[in-house]
């Protein structure tokens, strides 16, 4: 919504008037009321070239009178001057009685023109591109082009299969020069690595030698390319980009929450993309946490519950598998028990460890921070998901993380009998594997499994980011939801159902058959979830809290910041050097 | 190098890339990978920003020349006058193997097996009325014979000066600007200027009011002398008088349009003139900077222009406070390096910034609002800015009174091609009709040739058949006006006229073609000519020309198939009104014309039939029986099909 203050511009668009606040884009402005105007170079997020040609229009202005006023034709409306040459509709802003045409005879002339240009010199091999199914050149080509080439002349030959950077493949003679990827890398990625040479229909797309596109982002310049010119490295030619599934969903590397696209074919995870959220990530991810879902398919992921039995651990069924774990923890009082949960969960998962930790009486319970560098674009310093779910939700009085030392302590002394792990190893506490092997009781749910996993006596698989639902609170306070993509291999279990299942056998709790439950029953409990339902968090997610709720930020945070920059700045030095 | 960088405001360093790729160039003969970094690295940009230019701008080479390397003019005047056979002839003298033409791609040079003489074909040198030129070094050899190039480069004092350089003008001729250029005692130093009441219009505006200046200069109805013919004063009206940002004045001397060599005698026989121009444009429109923007194969002029700042600075014309006037101002030479784009106005301003001279889209980047550095600047052209001294000298309302209504002044017209005496001349407005210009001043065609055709503006110009009647309105007496029909011999040479007659004075080029010219021919050198010159931004033009060029190519190799003219011509619609700048219709008005008024000899070469689209695989060579078609070599960086193989780049 704009501000109250800004002024509405009366637009005429293909023979009806609208109204748009000022500054809106005129593509954007035809977007917005349904007519779509077809685009390369342009992007809502980048600047505006108007390189391809492509989005061509007929623009106007209401012809005046001798008072300078619009003269009106026959229907009251304002006459139009029709410019005689085609405008493109990406750089110019509305104004008022602009009046557009996108569909006459001139406008259509402009877009089989401009088609044709840039098919004459692009492969026509669209059943080997990579990009087939997603390419805008298929697309518009159908749409606006024409079916038969007139060209019969040699094709100019460019450079292809060109590793432009360690996760980018870039082939030339697909590409059509729009330079959305040059300025994503001025103006987003701050990493100036692409760019032209030569000139004219030779004119190249490249980077220099000794400074490859390698930034973070890289792979953003892979979504936002129309055509198969920028491909990821990891994802072309393994599937069909029509078999994949699509699932929104959000990235849980970081604090930041970026909202995704997760593409899957028969439960594998083919790839991650970037959801537009401008609340969160606008339309970019970064490539740390795009390509973080391989682990799924780790050979040591957890695929069966296990129980320890006679110095082993060996596979049981789950109902066996909670009910020793429940067996296990009830041995002990509250004090001789600790929980180390994780800044990974969700919500709807700790609040049912809170509740299993009530029920048990535990005091010793906390999540483990997980900090990285940083950057000013996206990913955060902090690198739990939920860190902020966490701090809520645990209801915690101090700083996430703050209660683990004394847990170490306390079950390195063994003072701590029953250790419940959730998604965490105890080892990078400083907990030995020998301590852990000791514990009478140890009770481990995880993904994959580690040393630590090794040495538990009841073992939960459970399940990663794409295979579960739940919600989570980024750094800023967004309440986001992540839904499945793919069904858990194996015997592995969600893991809200997994601790409700142990929270009932321990005897704590009533039932609660679905996750939209555990929800309603946080929303009672948690000030800040008052009054909302799962569904109220939507696609989007919903900001929760206020910034004064949110942490403070740690004494060397900016001390960091400027170090980080610091060591940017050095790096860039030393490459152009 | 440092030097070069001041020249620049501090936090604009990038826009002396340029300037330092050519200290670079001259002193170590190339750009190496090494230059490369280290000029990244000098003005705090990426190796990428650099290598951009490199590849970009034609004369910055990534190769060792030989000892001495011969650039060769490939346009269109020259090439009529045996450009490719002299080319042929170097080759031949030195040994060296010159690869095919890459369909107008990057030109590259080759160099001799002893290392001794290397060859490029460059684009247009502007010096078309001394026809064929070619550059050995740094140095223009004009007239030159094609039979005995190898004697010209073993005694390169053999070089022969512009005939015209020694004759008195025409007596059609009215010289304003050119008044000094031939006269025997004649000298660029600024003694001579002073000698002959130099600087006097400077020291006369400086006791005016800018808004006198900017009105006279509107009263003068003076227009652009660079192609376009837009309204000078209006233009300098853009700029707000109270304009809080700097203000930057552009001397645009980028003259590359194929048939006009006017600025070049103004910067080599004049620079004063200019100079003072550009300082008396300096203090109407506030500018306190001025760059002069000087085409690449122009070294010579860009040193005439430094000696003249540098006179002109001794003698207080500019630098602090000059003359005493509280007025600051500084005027800088920035050298192009060899692409045509840049004379496009915006185009130039990018490439002025450091960057690729990619032209910007309007709006929102009118250069009156958001120029160089994002300030307001002004472009004009060399000899707009000559008149503006003139239009001080004599008042906005009397130098009205020379030429026609809306089409005022005196221009210079450059004639060259097939006639006996091409030249320079400069006439009234509209007070020489073509025929005139054609049969008396440049002295008719050869004997026994007839005139077949004329482009009047510079190549982008649609060219006017000889035979052809044009249907012009002529004004009165009385002021109202008639439609006559008139034969080409009977159009006036101004803007108003030309326009009507369906083509454009433009630049003021006149390229005159005889009975003997094959016209596809003629237009696939200038087709060839926008596709190596294309800057390859935008869409159309950039797969356009280069496709208007390969189609006239093969119909010219025999190939022509019976839809060639009009797809030609459908090319040419596509991209004419569409593309970023007026490139567009430049490179697509001469096909669109050629076409047009020359049917019959575009059909007789388009007689094959279309070959199937289908299976068996088809390739232009097919089509074309007459002789063997070279291969066309890959992209000119051989770094690249290593780099393929190595998986890195």
């Amino acid at each position: 919504m704009s501000e109250p203050s800004t002024p509405m511009f009366n637009v005429q668009i293909d023979g009806v008037w609208h109204q748009f606040p000022k500054g809106t884009r005129v593509i954007e402005a035809c977007a917005q009321v349904g007519v779509f105007v077809p685009r390369y170079c342009y992007h809502k997020k980048l600047s505006s070239p108007g390189n391809c040609r492509m989005c061509l229009i007929e623009m106007g202005f209401p012809r005046l009178g001798a008072d300078r006023k619009p003269e009106l034709g026959a229907d009251g409306k304002p006459i139009i001057n029709w410019m005689p040459r085609p405008q493109i509709s990406c750089a110019q802003d509305v104004s008022e009685g602009l009046a557009v045409r996108t569909n006459s005879p001139l406008v259509k002339e402009c877009q089989r023109g401009v088609m044709e240009f840039l098919l004459i010199n692009h492969p026509l091999d669209c059943p080997i591109c990579d990009q087939a199914g997603e390419c805008r050149l298929q697309e518009f080509s159908v749409d606006y082009g024409d079916s038969k080439s007139r060209f019969l002349e040699n094709k100019v030959k460019k450079p292809k299969n060109v590793q432009i950077g360690p996760r980018v493949t870039l082939d030339d003679e697909r590409c059509i020069l729009c330079s959305r990827c040059i300025r994503f890398c001025q103006e987003i990625a701050h990493d100036d690595v692409l760019g032209f040479v030569d000139r004219g229909s030779y004119t190249v797309l490249t980077a220099h030698p000794g400074k490859r596109l390698e930034n973070n982002y890289s792979l953003n310049t892979v979504d936002i390319c129309p055509v198969g010119a920028l491909t990821s490295t990891d994802f072309r030619f393994k599937m069909r980009v029509w078999f994949l599934k699509e699932t929104k969903s959000i990235c849980t590397s970081c604090a930041t929450g970026c909202n995704t696209i997760i593409g899957s074919r028969e439960d594998v995870i083919y790839r991650q993309t970037p959801r537009e959220n401008d609340h969160v990530n606008s339309c970019w991810m970064c490539d740390f946490g795009r390509l973080n879902f391989n682990y799924l398919e780790a050979e040591s992921r957890l695929l069966e519950p296990q129980i320890r039995s006679e110095g082993r651990l060996v596979a049981a069924d789950w109902p066996v598998a909670i009910g020793q774990a429940a067996l296990q923890l009830k041995q002990f009082a509250g004090p001789e028990i600790a929980i180390i949960a994780s800044g990974r969960m969700t919500n709807e998962e700790l609040w049912l460890t809170s509740q299993l930790a009530k029920s048990l009486g535990v005091q010793m319970i906390d999540i483990v921070p997980r900090r990285g560098p940083g950057d000013d674009i996206l990913l955060s310093e902090d690198r739990n998901p939920n860190t902020n779910g966490a701090r809520l939700i645990l209801g915690s009085t101090s700083e996430p993380g703050a209660k683990l030392i004394a847990i170490a302590e306390a079950v390195k002394s063994g003072q701590i009998k029953a250790l419940v792990m959730l998604k965490e190893n105890a080892m990078h506490l400083g907990i030995s594997v020998e301590q852990l092997a000791q514990l009478p009781v140890f009770i481990a749910m995880n993904v994959l499994s580690h040393e630590a996993t090794e040495r538990a006596t009841v073992v939960l698989p459970a399940c990663g980011f794409a295979e579960k639902r739940g919600s989570m609170i980024n750094g800023k306070g967004r309440l986001q939801r992540l839904n499945r993509a793919v069904r858990p291999p194996g015997n592995a279990c969600d893991d809200w159902e997994i601790l409700r299942d142990l929270l009932q056998a321990i005897g704590g709790g009533d039932s609660l058959p679905s996750i939209e439950d555990v929800f309603r029953r946080i929303s009672e409990t948690v000030p800040q979830f008052a009054g909302l339902s799962s569904g109220d968090v939507g696609d989007l997610g919903v900001h929760i809290l206020q910034i004064e709720e949110l942490p403070p930020m740690h004494p060397s945070d900016e001390e960091n910041i400027e170090q980080a920059v610091a060591i940017q700045a050095r790096r860039r030095a030393v490459r152009s050097h | 190098m440092d030097e070069a960088v001041a020249r620049y405001p501090s936090d604009h360093r990038r826009s002396a890339a340029m300037p330092l790729l050519h200290l670079w160039q001259e002193h170590f003969g190339f750009i190496s990978e090494e230059a490369v970094l280290w000029i990244a690295g000098k003005l705090g940009l990426q190796p990428i920003n650099i290598l951009e230019l490199v590849t970009f701008y034609p004369m910055f080479r990534e190769q060792p020349p030989g000892k001495t390397h011969i650039r060769g003019c490939r346009t269109l005047s020259c090439a009529m006058a045996g450009g490719f056979e002299l080319m042929e002839n170097l080759c031949t003298t030195f040994g060296i193997q010159r690869p095919p033409d890459g369909d107008g791609m990057h030109n590259p040079i080759t160099v001799s097996a002893d290392g001794n003489y290397s060859v490029e074909f460059v684009e247009c040198l502007a010096s078309c009325h001394t026809a064929p030129v070619c550059m050995i070094g740094e140095q223009v050899h004009e007239n030159v014979d094609p039979n005995s190039a190898a004697n010209l480069v073993r005694n390169p004092q053999s070089a022969i000066r512009n005939p015209q350089l020694r004759s008195p003008p025409h007596s059609l001729e009215h010289r304003l600007i050119y008044k000094n250029i031939g006269r025997p005692d004649w000298t660029t130093e600024i003694d001579s200027y002073l000698r002959d009441g130099g600087y006097e219009q400077l020291k006369q505006a400086l006791t005016m009011s800018r808004g006198d200046i900017v009105n006279k200069v509107k009263n003068s109805g003076l227009r652009g002398r660079g192609g376009a013919g837009f309204s000078c004063g209006l233009k300098w009206s853009f700029i707000k008088p109270d304009e809080k940002r700097p203000v930057y004045l552009i001397c645009n001397a980028d003259e590359s349009e194929p048939g006009t060599f006017k600025d070049r005698y103004i910067i080599h026989e004049d620079p004063h003139q200019l100079l003072e121009g550009i300082l008396i444009s300096c203090y109407a429109l506030n500018a306190h900077t001025a760059y002069i923007y000087i085409r690449g194969e122009f070294p010579e002029g860009a040193k005439i222009l430094e000696r003249a700042i540098e006179e002109a600075g001794a003698h207080n014309f500019l630098g602090k406070n000059i003359l005493g006037s509280g007025f600051d101002v500084e005027v800088y030479v920035h050298r192009g390096a060899g692409a045509y784009i840049c004379g496009e106005e915006t185009g130039l301003i990018e490439s002025l910034e450091g960057k690729r001279g990619y032209p910007r889209i309007k709006p929102p980047y009118f250069p009156a609002v958001l120029g160089l550095y994002m300030c307001p600047t002004i472009v004009n052209n060399v000899e707009t800015l000559c008149h503006i001294k003139h239009i001080i000298a004599m008042g906005g309302a009397e130098y009205a009174r020379l030429g026609r209504a809306n089409n005022t002044g005196t221009r210079i017209v450059c004639v060259s091609g097939d006639v006996q005496r091409p030249g320079y001349f400069e006439i009234e407005v509209g007070a020489v009709t073509m025929g005139q210009l054609i049969y008396e001043m440049a002295g008719g065609l050869r004997p026994g040739r007839k005139l077949k055709a004329v482009i009047p503006g510079g190549s982008s110009a649609k060219v006017l058949r000889a035979d052809e009647k044009f249907k012009l309105k002529h004004r009165q007496s009385d002021g109202s006006t008639i439609e006559r029909e008139m034969s080409i011999d009977e159009i006036p040479m101004d803007f108003d006229s030309l326009t009507a007659a369906g083509s454009m004075a433009g630049s003021g080029g006149v390229m005159v073609l005889d009975d003997s010219r094959d016209m596809i021919w003629v237009l696939n050198n200038v087709n060839e000519f926008y596709a190596h010159e294309s800057c390859g931004q935008c869409t159309p033009c950039r797969e356009g020309s280069l496709w208007m060029k390969k189609i006239t190519d093969r119909m010219l190799r025999g190939g022509g198939v019976v839809e060639d003219p009009k797809t030609l011509k459908t090319i040419g619609d596509n991209i004419a009104g569409r593309t970023i700048c007026a490139f567009g219709e430049a490179c697509a008005w001469p096909t669109q014309s050629f076409v047009e008024k020359f049917p019959e000899e575009f059909a007789a070469r388009a007689q094959k039939p279309i070959p199937p689209p289908l299976p068996p695989e088809y390739t232009p060579e097919e089509l074309i029986e007459e002789e063997e078609i070279p291969t066309t070599p890959l992209a000119h960086d051989p770094g690249w099909e290593k780099a393929g193989a190595q998986g890195t780049i």
